[in-house]
């Protein structure tokens, strides 16, 4: 399950990088593509920086029909991302903002990448692929979100995109 | 080791299946051959030419009509041995995207381009009427840039659609440049009219840009570089008709898009369109985008002719090929 989720966290930030390679984030130091993964960062990291893609990772289950010898799964993922534009007055936040649906729809093509272990050095092909659905642009339930782009007290304009990753597991289910 | 990884690799996950369309040599019935070996693992957005891609397709099914038969002998009719019967195959699936090809393929017959009419044109007709003349495209054109010389903005404005071919030459048999379009038995069943072939010809372009003497076009034309003494005239829409004698046939490719496991693709040498028997059918689709709105689709659905193997001489309607991922296991 690990490598499906560093291949398809490692094939979208290599896009991103990619796309718009001045779209990154300083994180330990060090400037990177501005996409991460909550579960990857330490328990007490600072809040989320603003024009970067964070993913978290949900439920995990066996697709109904396709249990037996390499298992098709599904697993749901969270990409969030916020902005407050560019100038002071945050008049272009609404068009930040759809830059960056735009770009993490274009991160997402093509749909899948190959399975790798990243474990090992250099990674190794693990003979399948990773592969997901369209990202679906809507309110996040956690956080009672009502609209589309939600409106904070401090004017940024947020998104929440679902994606489900579907992957052959590596386990043998019986 | 486990096999485990190697088994998961030769399941054929697939989002959609894409479509391309090649012409047949209606003279010789000599289809536009896909060999898998080389040309199998082309790009999905740059097929090899001559295929078109015609974009991806919808409700994608298969069928045949081959019977196995079974002779019996002796006292109790046990089986002897099994033979096929006559065979029938086809295909069906809705185009998403509208286009020329696309609604030529889901009608079946001759499709017309109606050519923009002459000034002062007063005859209505429903596939178009009295046209305004061709403008002959010059030596030096090719398929992607038409020259025409000085004035050329005048009759070609940015954006027109376009068709290029010949004038009907009072020939009969097929006509239309690369791509047999219709079927001509007679000069008099269509008026000996010199536009005709540009009325049904498949070799058509999107006027992207015009310089002082040249137009250069969106997509290259079909038939590749205009014929010398080829002309050209605006298209003003595509009309499709219930009826008409032409069937059409085309080669044609679908091609499973993986996104895990291997490629799958089915080649038909010869395709003709074909709704089926008797019967009540649709000829678009209705896809709801929410209530009120819908996206309208092109109901096509074709008959495979045969095509003889020229390594066995076995008589072929469809091919269906497989390329394994990388690592799967065979079997």
């Amino acid at each position: 399950m690990q490598f499906a989720k560093d291949s398809f966290f490692l094939a979208l930030q290599s896009r991103l990088a990619g796309l718009n390679p001045a779209r990154t984030i300083t994180m330990n130091g060090a400037t990177v593509p501005a996409i991460v993964v909550v579960e990857n960062l330490p328990p007490s990291s600072a809040e989320q920086a603003a024009n970067a893609f964070y993913i978290e990772w949900g439920a995990t289950s066996v697709v109904d029909g396709h249990s037996g010898s390499g298992a098709l799964m599904s697993m749901e993922c969270v990409i969030s991302y916020y902005t407050f534009g560019t100038v002071a007055s945050r008049v272009d936040r609404g068009r930040v903002l759809g830059q960056l649906d735009d770009e993490l729809l274009a991160i997402c093509q093509p749909p899948s990448t190959e399975k790798r272990d990243y474990a090992q050095a250099p990674s190794a092909d693990l003979g399948t692929r990773v592969f997901w659905s369209q990202p679906r642009f809507s309110e996040n339930a956690k956080s009672g979100v009502e609209n589309q782009a939600e409106r904070h007290a401090d004017g940024r304009v947020e998104r929440k995109a679902g994606i489900t990753v579907f992957f052959f597991s590596e386990v043998t289910l019986s | 080791m486990s096999i485990s990884p190697l088994r998961a690799a030769m399941v054929p996950v697939t989002r959609q299946m894409r479509a391309y369309f090649a012409p047949v040599n209606r003279v010789t019935e000599m289809p536009t051959i896909f060999d898998p070996g080389v040309c199998g693992a082309f790009p999905l957005d740059s097929p090899p030419a001559p295929w078109l891609d015609l974009g991806w397709v919808e409700n994608f099914a298969r069928w045949y009509g081959t019977p196995t038969d079974v002779v019996r002998s002796g006292a109790r009719a046990m089986p002897a041995a099994q033979f096929r019967g006559p065979q029938e195959a086809g295909v069906s699936f809705d185009f998403r995207q509208w286009g020329k090809l696309q609604m030529a393929l889901a009608g079946g017959s001759e499709h017309m381009n109606v050519l923009a009419p002459a000034a002062g044109s007063s005859t209505p007709e429903p596939s178009g009427g009295m046209p305004a003349p061709g403008v002959a495209v010059l030596a030096g054109s090719t398929a992607n840039e038409l020259v025409f010389g000085a004035g050329v903005a005048n009759a070609f404005p940015d954006g027109c659609l376009i068709a290029v071919d010949l004038d009907y030459q009072q020939q009969t048999g097929y006509v239309g440049a690369g791509i047999a379009a219709a079927y001509v038995s007679s000069p008099l069943a269509v008026k000996q009219d010199p536009n005709y072939v540009r009325r049904v010809t498949f070799n058509v372009g999107r006027v992207a840009q015009v310089t002082e003497t040249t137009v250069l076009l969106e997509q290259p034309l079909p038939a590749g570089a205009p014929a010398a003494g080829a002309s050209a005239q605006v298209i003003v829409a595509f009309v499709d008709r219930e009826g008409g004698s032409f069937f059409q046939e085309w080669s044609a490719l679908f091609v499973a898009e993986e996104e895990s496991g291997g490629r799958v693709c089915f080649y038909y040498p010869r395709l003709s369109p074909n709704s089926g028997a008797i019967g009540k059918a649709s000829r678009e689709g209705l896809a709801v985008i929410e209530k009120t709105l819908s996206a309208m689709s092109l109901r096509a659905s074709f008959l495979a002719m045969p095509y003889s193997d020229p390594n066995d001489g076995q008589s072929v309607l469809c091919y269906r090929s497989y390329f394994p991922a990388a690592m799967a296991a065979v079997y």
